[in-house]
């Protein structure tokens, strides 16, 4: 088991219109640590891990595995991916059709020359480990897309590597299987020990899996933390709207008071935002609720009088959409209620009273530095 | 721990070792293509322009130059609008099919199947002024019964226009309907829903969809147009109907041989089949604007199948292909061709004595084995220069090198390589002429591009997540190719492998140029006796020819799925 670390990495495409994939990122894996890389498409996620593979090529820094740099643009080392000892699962899963599952799982072992019988006895654990020893005969075709994941884990985890790399794994998956290979994944990686690095854009995946998490943005780490940090305590707005705080409230101070879109604001904003004149608040849909428009807000909250815009049931709760002043949108998820509950009365066009505890959002000033996040908020009233 | 260091010191020099032999291997597969495709050419430029170009200015201030170079231009451009029309014709027609109906999609390719020296034939068989059986039939109508001959004559040029550009039509039908496949199902219905009727929907939505296919298709149509030399030859001699190819191979067969001449005369095709390659890069060169696929592939016209465009299908098979073949028949059956068509006075006399007619069976012989031996090389060749090619952004500069290269032989009319090659393999330092190499020679280099293109889009198709796990799993290069590329591809392989196969027994315009006296091909035999007047033995011996060519296409039925196989050019 090694460490990985990454020095100083950038890769640029060329063509028409050159773009940067990786720009100068510095990244340190601990031994047995499950890192994930979370980003929306074309943040360099795939491309760091294609670069720690060795499928692709940094043009900038080095990459190391324990004292071994596998790769390091200035001394010109560029280790082949099949010298890297690594195991990889694919999206797309990447079974060879022409072979059983049994070769499919033993190729790596075949490639590393593992003694025949050494070999068919790793297979036989692994694929009891991931629950697949009935389909050791079948080809890949005959499998569905699951199981097809399961043996893509197994082939990648057989050889025993020092690294596994994954690449969206679950992506092509559906949602209910998704979340079962996920658990599985984890569980493996509580008994097996491997370091992993972990490609994803789906914050639930993220925050289920990781010991910490990489967002990147543009290439680079915007945030590097545990998933309780992140998600508390999102670094940026950027990684706040990508950990699913996607209201965005800007409070300015106009003659003393503070607005919302020109509306007035009740509650306590002085103590969080200190001079500034606007302050940045991220929340979740979870933590706006919306009340009558003639009741008051509970005490000690931040609320704001709104317009109702529609209104969609989801069951146990509703997805309300509010509109503040002209232009700010907001999102709540409200608990549906009892039948007959006033939730369940509300009406497109009516006026609402829309409030969130201050304790909930992340608060930035305007150049989107955290001033202030989650239970970190100044108690009401001190 | 100073073991360890050492190591460490060590292993840079071992990579550059490792980081080199590749690219070694790289500038010496470059050099044997460039051998084989360029030097030629270069050789030839290089003796038309020696003595302060002398070859060119003889060539060019020739009696009847200007004539041949006009003559030429016609060809190329006229049989260019038939196979347009034709072709997209072809294609629509093909995808209005009924579902019943759809094994007719065959007929179209058969033109490229069936070989260009026989279907030529075939034409001369029934277009002949007089005892051309078509003609005999067309005279049968009233208003031409007082005619002692016509009303056509396929010798001259119009008709070798008209079936030069019936055989094209093939090619734009398959540029043209692969791309049809390509378009995306629900792009049309989008237009459709939006209000267009079909042929707003065609004029709208898929031709400015299909402009690559068709540029691209137009292009390779006007470049075997501008070379067509078997049509010209084997028509227009009697009428001293020239045009470039048949006035180098002309060159060739003076003595001494005027091979600077004969390069002169080829130079305006060499130029324009350069210059349709670079076009090609240029006008295409941003491919993702064109890509339609979607979650459906291929599109289906919303209306029922329509009998007429089985109509037009079964009609252009019948004029390409089946009438041609059919008047081959009656011939090969026949004392002397007269033009009776009698069921007695039919005979299989020449059948019985086509095996012992001299050279007839080593030639059929010679075409499999050179064949087969030419595609065994070209294969690998292939697969070498695709692998290449898909890591094209790894080669800066190897890889829009050997994209040239290979493609060269594609955009060049065979007849100059041919020259090409009697030169260069008459000479020192690799004297091959009058052994069966410079025809294997010849044959490889002219199926590169074949057989590249076909393993490069089988490759595509593959794409690169198996290889990727391959080499994750700790497999080099090597065992990557031998144990997964190489399984996966094998349909590609036999598909590609057949037809090339076909492509080469059908050759003639080459192996014409560099066979010896003694070493025969069943096209150049063919020749040497429609030169002498056997015409049943010609019939009979074209007819063996579309046996082995079908053989050929069948193996390429069986290894290759079908005819997608031919879809892949």
């Amino acid at each position: 088991m090694a460490n990985v670390s990454i020095r100083s990495l950038s890769k640029r495409f060329g063509g028409k219109t050159p773009t940067t994939a990786i720009d100068d990122l510095d990244l340190e894996i601990e031994p047995g640590e499950f890192l994930v890389l979370l980003g929306p498409s074309g943040c360099g996620k795939t491309t760091t891990l294609r670069c720690i593979a060795g499928l692709e090529t940094g043009e900038e820094g080095s990459i190391a595995f324990g004292d071994r740099t596998v790769f390091d643009a200035a001394k010109k080392i560029n280790v082949p991916p099949n010298k890297r000892n690594i195991g990889m699962v694919f999206q797309s899963y990447a079974l060879w059709p022409h072979m059983t599952v049994r070769k499919n799982i033993s190729y790596p072992l075949r490639t590393k020359r593992v003694k025949r019988d050494q070999a068919s006895q790793w297979v036989e654990e692994v694929a009891a480990l991931v629950d697949t020893t009935p389909l050791l005969e079948r080809y890949p075709a005959q499998l569905s897309g699951g199981q097809q994941q399961r043996i893509a884990l197994a082939r990648g985890l057989v050889a025993r590597p020092d690294l596994v790399l994954f690449d969206e794994p679950l992506s092509n998956l559906d949602a209910r299987l998704r979340d079962q290979v996920r658990s599985e994944i984890h569980e493996l990686h509580g008994r097996l020990g491997f370091t992993a690095v972990y490609v994803t854009h789906d914050q639930v995946e993220a925050l289920a899996l990781g010991d910490r998490l990489a967002i990147m943005n543009a290439g680079r780490i915007e945030q590097l933390a545990t998933p309780e940090q992140v998600f508390e305590e999102p670094a940026s707005e950027y990684v706040a709207g990508f950990i699913g705080m996607s209201n965005r409230l800007v409070f300015e101070r106009q003659d003393g008071t503070w607005t919302l879109d020109g509306e007035p604001v009740e509650g306590e904003l002085d103590s969080i935002a200190g001079s500034s004149a606007t302050i940045i608040a991220r929340t979740r849909a979870e933590d706006v609720r919306i009340a009558p428009a003639d009741d008051g807000a509970p005490p000690g909250s931040l609320s704001f009088p709104a317009l109702l815009v529609d209104s969609e049931f989801g069951g146990r709760h509703l997805d309300v959409m509010v509109l503040v002043g002209s232009l700010t949108r907001v999102q709540c998820r409200i608990p549906a209620g009892e039948r007959g509950s006033w939730a369940r009365t509300i009406q497109t066009g009516q006026p609402v009273l829309a409030y969130v505890n201050p304790r909930d959002p992340a608060f930035y000033d305007d150049a989107g530095t955290l001033v202030s996040s989650v239970g970190r908020a100044v108690p009401v009233g001190s | 721990m100073t073991t360890a260091a050492v190591g460490r010191l060590a292993r840079p020099r071992g990579l550059r070792l490792e980081r080199l032999l590749p690219k070694v291997g790289i500038v010496a597969f470059i050099g044997v293509l460039g051998y084989l495709t360029l030097l030629p050419l270069i050789r030839l430029q290089y003796l038309a322009l020696k003595d302060g170009a002398q070859a060119y200015s003889d060539a060019y201030t020739r009696p009847g130059w200007w004539t041949t170079v006009k003559w030429t231009i016609e060809l190329g451009l006229g049989s260019l609008a038939v196979a347009l029309v034709v072709g997209t014709a072809l294609a629509w027609a093909a995808n209005s099919l009924p579902p019943r109906l759809g094994f007719l999609k065959v007929i179209p390719i058969l033109p490229i199947v069936v070989p260009a020296v026989a279907s030529v034939l075939g034409w001369a068989f029934l277009l002949s002024p007089h005892p051309g059986y078509l003609n005999q039939l067309l005279r049968l109508l009233p208003w031409w019964s007082d005619r002692f001959d016509g009303p056509g004559d396929i010798y001259t040029l119009p008709w070798i226009i008209i079936i030069t550009g019936l055989a094209l039509a093939s090619f734009i039908y398959l540029f043209v309907s692969s791309g049809f496949e390509n378009i995306n199902g629900e792009l049309v219905e989008a237009a459709q829903v939006s209000g267009s009727s079909r042929t707003g929907v065609f004029f709208r939505v898929i031709l400015p969809l299909l402009r690559p296919s068709l540029v691209y298709g137009a292009g390779v149509a006007l470049l075997l147009g501008l070379g067509q030399f078997t049509a010209p030859l084997l028509l227009g001699r009697s009428r001293s109907i020239s045009v470039l190819t048949t006035d180098m191979y002309f060159a060739t067969q003076q003595i001494p041989p005027q091979y600077g001449t004969a390069a002169a005369i080829g130079s305006p095709l060499l130029v324009f089949g350069i210059f349709v390659l670079f076009m090609n890069r240029v006008l295409l060169g941003d491919h993702t604007r064109f890509v339609t696929h979607g979650g459906k592939g291929g599109f289906k016209t919303i209306a029922p199948g329509s009998k007429l465009a089985a109509f037009w299908i079964v009609l252009y098979g019948a004029l390409s292909t089946f009438l041609p073949m059919l008047a081959l028949v009656f011939v090969s059956l026949s004392r002397f061709w007269s033009g009776d068509v009698h069921p007695s006075k039919m005979t299989l006399a020449t059948w019985r004595t086509v095996t012992t007619a001299s050279g007839v069976m080593p030639a059929v012989w010679n075409s499999i084995y050179l064949s087969l031996a030419a595609v065994a090389i070209a294969l690998p060749i292939g697969f070498i220069a695709a692998s290449l090619l898909r890591r094209r952004s790894e080669h800066r500069i190897a890889g829009p090198i050997l994209d040239f290269i290979v493609a060269m032989p594609l955009s060049i009319p065979a007849v100059i390589f041919g020259v090409g090659f009697l030169m260069v393999y008459t000479n020192e330092p690799l004297v091959l002429y009058g052994t069966r190499w410079v025809l294997i020679l010849v044959y490889v280099t002219l199926m590169i591009p074949f057989s590249t293109r076909m393993q490069l889009g089988a490759m595509a198709a593959l794409g690169d997540a198996y290889t990727e796990a391959s080499r994750a799993a700790g497999a080099g290069p090597i065992r990557t190719n031998l144990q997964i590329v190489v399984p996966l591809l094998r349909p590609a392989f036999g598909g590609a492998a057949a037809l090339m196969f076909v492509l080469l027994t059908h050759e003639f315009a080459a192996s014409l140029l560099v066979r010896a006296p003694t070493i025969n091909v069943m096209g150049t035999i063919l020749y040497d006796y429609y030169e002498n007047g056997g015409y049943p033995l010609v019939a009979c011996i074209s007819l063996i020819m579309v046996g082995v060519t079908t053989a050929g296409v069948a193996a390429a039925v069986i290894l290759g799925g079908g005819s997608d196989a031919f879809k892949r050019l």
